[in-house]
C-alpha cells in the first residue's frame, strides 16, 4: 500500500511546482515526514511529504527536495485530509436552549422544501473555531425541523429545506456550495411530523415529487395560471426540481429497516440520488442499500434501542454496511449535537473497534462525505484542495488531537473559547486577577 | 487523586457503617440515641435484596493494574476470592477450581462507577409512558424516590455493563429545586430494583440549580422564575426541614406526642442529619459558590456538583469546601449555562486538589466512560499538567465511590474491597480497547468471549426476531 514515488513523477512535480510558484504569490507549505493517509488511490505512506501550493495539494512523495515558504515537521505525526461533517447546523445554532440564537428550524404550512437557511449562516459562530480545532475543515449545514414545540401538529412540513456546505475558516465567504442537498423525514420522525403515521409522511413526499414532475412538464402554463391549482407553492416545487432531475441528493431520515426499503422504492420511482440519514437498522438491509447504490450517514456510536424504529441499533452497523458495499459516512454523535461534530472521529474509532477496516473509518469522516455530497476535500492527491490535518497520533484515537489544520492551504488558528477559558483559570484563585487575563 | 476531606469521609463512613444511627457532619455525636426517630433516611423501607455468591475464585495473571489509588502495577496478579479482592502481587498461586484469566497484554481497573445515570428511569425505548425520571409537578419533590421508577428490564443496563460499569447512581431529573432521592445500584440483572440496590449505600438527594427549575416553573407562572427565586426556594425548604428535624429530635429526647411523618421533610432532614448525600445539578461557578454558602447556613454538606461545566472557575472553593465535581469531557452549548466549557475542566479541578470525576448522564456515554476519561486526561496534559492513566482512572472509579459514600467498599483494587473488577483488552484509555470481562463481587457478570455470560433484558427477547437475539 505504501507508495514509492517514482523519480519521473518527482521531476514532473518539481517542474509543476516551478511553474506554480512563477504565477502565484500564495505560501507554499511542505508537510514533512508524517504518516500520510491520502484516502485516495495514492494509498497510505508510513512516511511521506505533502507539498501544498496555492491552496492545493501539489504532490505527495518521499523525501521531497523542494523549497517551501513554510515547512511543517510531521515526523511521528499522522497526516490526513480534514474531517468533513456530513450533517450539522454549524453557523445556524449557537446555544441550543436559547431560541434567539437558533435559525435552523422554521414552522409554517408549506411542505418546507424551499426553505433556505443560508442567509442565517453566521461564520463567526463560536462552534466553528472549536470544531476546526477538532480537525473539521468542511461541513454540510442542514436545516432541521424541531420535533418538539410548535412544529409538531403541523401536518404539512416533511421537508426541512436546503443544505449548503462551508469551510471552517470562519471567513464571511466561507460558504463553498449552495443547494448541496435537500432533507426530508420518513420513518418515525416523518410520522410524527405528518400527522401520526409514517405512511402519511411517505405519501406527502411522494405527492410533492409527483407534483414537481407535473410542474417540470408544464412550468409555463402553471406560472401563467393556465393550469389546475397546485397543492404546493411554486417556490417549493422549484426547490424539488434538482431532486427529480437527479442533480441533488435527497437526505432522508429513516432508521427502521422497512422504512429504509420504502425510501429506496421512492428513489427508484423518481430516480432520486437518495442518502439515508440514521439507518440504525441499515445492516439488516445492507444488500438492498448496496444494490441501489444508496449511501448512508450514521450515528455510529449510538447503539441504543431508543425507539421501536431502532431496535436493531448496534455498534458494528458501519462495519456490516461497509462490508456489503454501502458507502458509509459517520456523523458526530447526536447526543453531543452540532457543538461537537468533530467527535465523529471518536464514533469512527468505535466503529473500527467494532470491525470496520481502519481506512474505511477515516473515509467515513472525510472522503465518503465529500463523495456523497459532491464536495471538494476528503482526500489528498495532486490537485485536491489542501484541507489537511496534522494529528499528534492516530486521528481515530481519543488521546490524539490536531496540531496543525490547513484549510485551502492556509494554516488555521487552533485557539478556541475553550482554550482561552482554560488558560484564564489554569490555577483558579481568590481575587480579581482573572478579569485581566486574556 | 486527591483525598477527600477527612470530615466528609468520616461522615460517609459513619453513614455506611451504621446505616441507622448517625451524627451530622461535624455535629456533636450523641451515643445511644433513639434509632427509630432518628432514621430520617428510612434506609430499610425498601431494603436491598442484592446478593452475590462468588461461585469460584478468580486469578488474573500478569496484567497491568491501574489500582484506583494512584498506582500502575505491571505484570501483576490479582486474586478474587469470596467476592473480595484477596491478593495483589506477583506469582500468585491459583486456588483449586479457580477461574484463571491470562492477563498478558490486558489491563485491569476497578469497576467503573457512574455517579450520574438515569437508566431505568429514562429507559430505552424512550416512549412517553416510560419517561419516569422527572416529577415535574412542583419545585420541591424531595418526597419521590428514583428507585420507584426504575424499570429493571431497561436494556441499557447490560450495554453499560459491557462498557465496564459495575455501580451506578440513578438520579431523578433536574426540573425541580429538589428532585427527589437517588439510589445506588450494582449493575446486575434484577427482577426488582431491590435486587440491584447496593447494600448499605447511603441515599442521595438530587437538587438542581439554574436554568431548568426556573424555566419549568417560571413557564407555568409559578415560583421560581429566576435564579434568586431558586435560592429562596432552597432556603425556605431548609428552614422547614430544620424545624421538622428539631421537632423529631425533641420528641426523641423528651417524648410526648409523636410528630406527623412527612416524606418530603424526611429526605431533607436526612440531609441535615448527614445520612443522605446532596447531589446537586449545577453548571455555573457563581451558583456553586452560593450553594456552598447555603449548605453552611443550614449545616449540611454537599457531596457533589453534577455537570459543573464551570467547576474549573471555582476549583479552589470546591477543594476548600470538600465538594466533588462530576463533569463531562466535552459537552457544551446546549444551554447558556453550559456555554463556558473547557475540555480541561476535570483536570483543573483535579489539580486544585478537589475531588474530580467523569459522569455520563447518557446511556451512550455510560458505555464509553473510559474514552471520556481519556479525552479529559489528554486535555489536562495539553494544559501542561502531568496526568497519567494511573491518576485519571481515579476519575471513573475511586472519586465517584467517594461521592456516593461507598469508597470503603469499592472503587479501588485494594485487599478486602468488593471484587468489582474490569479486565480490558488493552489500555483502557484507547478507543480500541474493550472491557473483556467484568466482575461484580467476584462473579463474572460479562464476558465478551462468551455469549452465555452476556445478560439480556426481558425486553430484548424476541423483539427484533422472534427466534434470534437482538445483538
Amino acid at each position: 500500500m505504501n507508495g514509492l514515488l517514482n523519480k519521473k513523477l518527482l521531476v514532473i512535480c518539481t517542474l509543476i511546482f516551478g511553474l506554480a510558484t512563477g504565477t502565484a504569490q500564495a505560501e507554499t507549505i511542505l508537510i514533512k515526514g508524517g504518516k500520510v493517509h491520502t484516502l485516495s488511490d495514492r494509498g497510505s505512506f508510513e512516511s511521506a511529504d505533502v507539498l501544498v501550493v496555492d491552496g492545493r495539494v501539489q504532490e505527495i512523495g518521499l523525501d521531497m527536495n523542494v523549497r517551501a515558504d513554510r515547512v511543517i515537521d510531521a515526523r511521528g505525526k499522522v497526516v490526513t485530509p480534514g474531517v468533513i461533517a456530513p450533517v450539522s447546523e454549524l453557523g445556524l445554532v449557537e446555544i441550543g436552549a436559547a431560541s434567539a440564537t437558533n435559525d435552523n428550524a422554521v414552522t409554517g404550512d408549506s411542505i418546507g422544501s424551499s426553505f433556505d437557511p443560508l442567509p442565517a449562516y453566521n461564520p463567526k459562530s463560536t462552534l466553528i473555531p472549536f470544531n476546526r480545532a477538532g480537525g473539521v475543515t468542511r461541513a454540510v449545514v442542514f436545516p432541521g425541523i424541531s420535533l418538539w414545540g410548535d412544529s409538531v401538529g403541523d401536518p404539512q412540513r416533511v421537508f426541512a429545506g436546503r443544505g449548503f456546505a462551508i469551510k471552517l475558516n470562519g471567513d464571511f465567504d466561507s460558504v463553498v456550495a449552495r443547494d448541496v442537498a435537500q432533507k426530508a423525514y420518513l420513518g418515525e420522525a416523518g410520522g410524527q411530523l405528518a400527522g401520526g403515521s409514517r405512511a402519511s409522511a411517505y405519501a406527502k413526499i411522494k405527492n410533492a415529487l409527483e407534483e414537481a414532475r407535473e410542474y417540470r412538464s408544464n412550468r409555463a402554463s402553471i406560472r401563467r395560471g393556465d393550469w389546475r391549482e397546485m397543492n404546493h407553492s411554486i417556490a417549493d416545487l422549484e426547490a424539488l426540481q434538482p431532486l427529480i432531475d437527479g442533480e441533488q441528493p435527497l437526505l432522508v431520515t429513516a432508521d427502521r429497516a422497512s422504512d429504509i426499503l420504502w425510501a429506496i422504492e421512492l428513489a427508484k420511482e423518481f430516480s432520486l440520488q437518495l442518502v439515508i440519514a440514521g439507518a440504525a437498522e441499515g445492516w439488516m438491509v445492507a444488500d438492498q442499500l448496496a444494490a441501489a447504490k444508496v449511501p448512508v450517514v450514521i450515528d455510529a456510536i449510538n447503539n441504543l434501542p431508543l425507539s421501536f424504529s431502532s431496535l436493531g441499533a448496534r455498534l458494528d452497523n458501519a462495519a456490516l454496511l461497509t462490508k456489503a458495499g454501502v458507502t458509509v459516512a459517520i456523523s458526530g454523535p447526536e447526543y453531543a449535537s452540532t457543538h461537537n461534530v468533530y467527535l465523529s472521529r471518536q464514533s469512527a474509532g468505535n466503529a473500527v473497534a467494532s470491525g470496520l477496516p481502519y481506512e474505511d473509518g477515516l473515509k467515513a469522516i472525510s472522503a465518503n462525505v465529500a463523495q456523497i455530497f459532491g464536495l471538494e476535500g476528503g482526500s489528498l492527491k495532486p490537485g485536491a484542495v489542501a484541507d489537511v490535518v496534522v494529528w499528534s497520533g492516530d486521528p481515530l484515537e481519543v488521546t490524539s488531537y490536531p496540531e496543525q489544520v490547513l484549510i485551502e492551504g492556509e494554516p488555521q488558528s487552533l485557539v478556541t473559547r475553550s482554550t482561552r477559558l482554560r488558560d484564564r483559570y489554569l490555577k483558579p484563585e481568590q481575587g480579581h486577577g482573572f478579569g485581566y487575563k486574556y | 487523586m486527591q483525598q477527600h476531606s477527612r470530615t466528609f469521609g468520616r461522615c460517609i463512613a459513619a453513614v455506611f457503617c451504621t446505616a441507622l444511627l448517625l451524627s451530622g457532619c461535624g455535629g456533636d455525636e450523641k451515643a445511644g440515641a433513639d434509632k427509630k426517630s432518628k432514621d430520617f433516611a428510612r434506609q430499610d423501607a425498601f431494603p436491598s435484596t442484592y446478593s452475590m455468591t462468588q461461585s469460584q475464585p478468580v486469578l488474573i495473571q500478569g496484567a497491568t493494574l491501574l489500582t484506583g489509588t494512584g498506582e500502575q502495577l505491571e505484570n501483576t496478579d490479582l486474586l478474587l476470592k469470596e467476592g473480595k479482592i484477596a491478593k495483589i502481587g506477583e506469582g500468585l498461586k491459583a486456588p483449586k477450581d479457580a477461574l484463571v484469566v491470562d492477563g498478558k497484554g490486558k489491563w485491569v481497573t476497578p469497576g467503573i462507577i457512574d455517579v450520574h445515570s438515569h437508566l431505568g428511569d429514562y429507559p430505552a425505548p424512550a416512549i412517553e409512558s416510560s419517561q419516569d425520571g422527572n416529577e415535574m409537578t412542583a419545585p420541591n419533590t424531595a418526597e419521590v424516590w428514583a428507585e420507584h421508577s426504575v424499570w429493571t428490564q431497561d436494556p441499557q443496563f447490560a450495554l453499560a455493563l459491557a462498557g465496564g460499569v459495575t455501580t451506578l447512581q440513578i438520579l431523578p431529573g433536574s426540573a425541580n429545586l429538589f428532585g427527589g432521592r437517588s439510589v445506588t445500584l450494582k449493575n446486575v440483572p434484577g427482577r426488582r430494583v431491590q435486587d440491584m440496590k447496593f447494600p448499605g449505600a447511603p441515599y442521595g438527594l438530587k437538587m438542581a440549580c439554574g436554568e431548568n427549575p426556573k424555566r419549568v416553573y417560571g413557564g407555568k407562572g409559578t415560583a421560581p422564575s429566576t435564579r434568586m427565586g431558586n435560592v429562596a426556594g432552597y432556603r425556605s425548604a431548609w428552614i422547614a426541614a430544620s424545624e421538622y428535624k428539631e421537632k423529631w429530635e425533641k420528641y426523641r429526647d423528651n417524648g410526648g406526642d409523636e410528630p406527623e411523618r412527612d416524606l418530603q421533610m424526611e429526605t431533607l432532614a436526612g440531609v441535615l442529619d448527614g445520612e443522605i448525600l446532596v447531589h446537586n445539578h449545577c453548571y455555573r461557578g457563581e451558583e456553586m459558590a452560593i450553594m456552598m454558602d447555603i449548605a453552611k447556613e443550614f449545616g449540611f454538606q454537599i457531596s457533589t456538583f453534577h455537570h459543573a461545566v464551570e467547576a474549573y472557575k471555582v476549583a479552589d472553593l470546591l477543594a476548600e469546601n470538600n465538594v466533588c465535581a462530576a463533569m463531562w469531557a466535552d459537552w457544551w452549548g446546549f444551554k447558556h449555562e453550559a456555554f463556558d466549557m473547557t475540555e480541561a475542566n476535570i483536570a483543573i479541578v483535579d489539580q486544585a486538589e478537589a475531588c474530580a470525576m467523569i459522569h455520563s448522564d447518557s446511556a451512550v456515554g455510560i458505555q464509553h466512560l473510559n474514552e471520556e476519561v481519556a479525552k479529559a486526561m489528554t486535555a489536562g496534559q495539553r494544559a501542561g499538567f502531568d496526568i497519567q492513566p494511573k491518576d485519571a482512572v481515579v476519575w471513573m472509579t475511586m472519586n465517584p465511590a467517594k461521592a456516593l459514600g461507598i469508597d470503603e467498599q469499592t472503587g479501588s483494587l485494594e485487599k478486602g474491597k468488593m471484587a468489582d473488577v474490569v479486565v480490558w483488552s488493552g489500555n483502557p484509555f484507547s478507543v480500541y480497547s474493550k472491557a473483556d470481562k467484568v466482575f461484580i463481587d467476584g462473579e463474572l457478570m460479562y464476558d465478551r468471549a462468551d455469549k452465555a455470560r452476556q445478560p439480556h433484558s426481558d425486553f430484548e427477547l424476541g423483539i427484533l426476531d422472534a427466534e434470534g437475539e437482538r445483538l
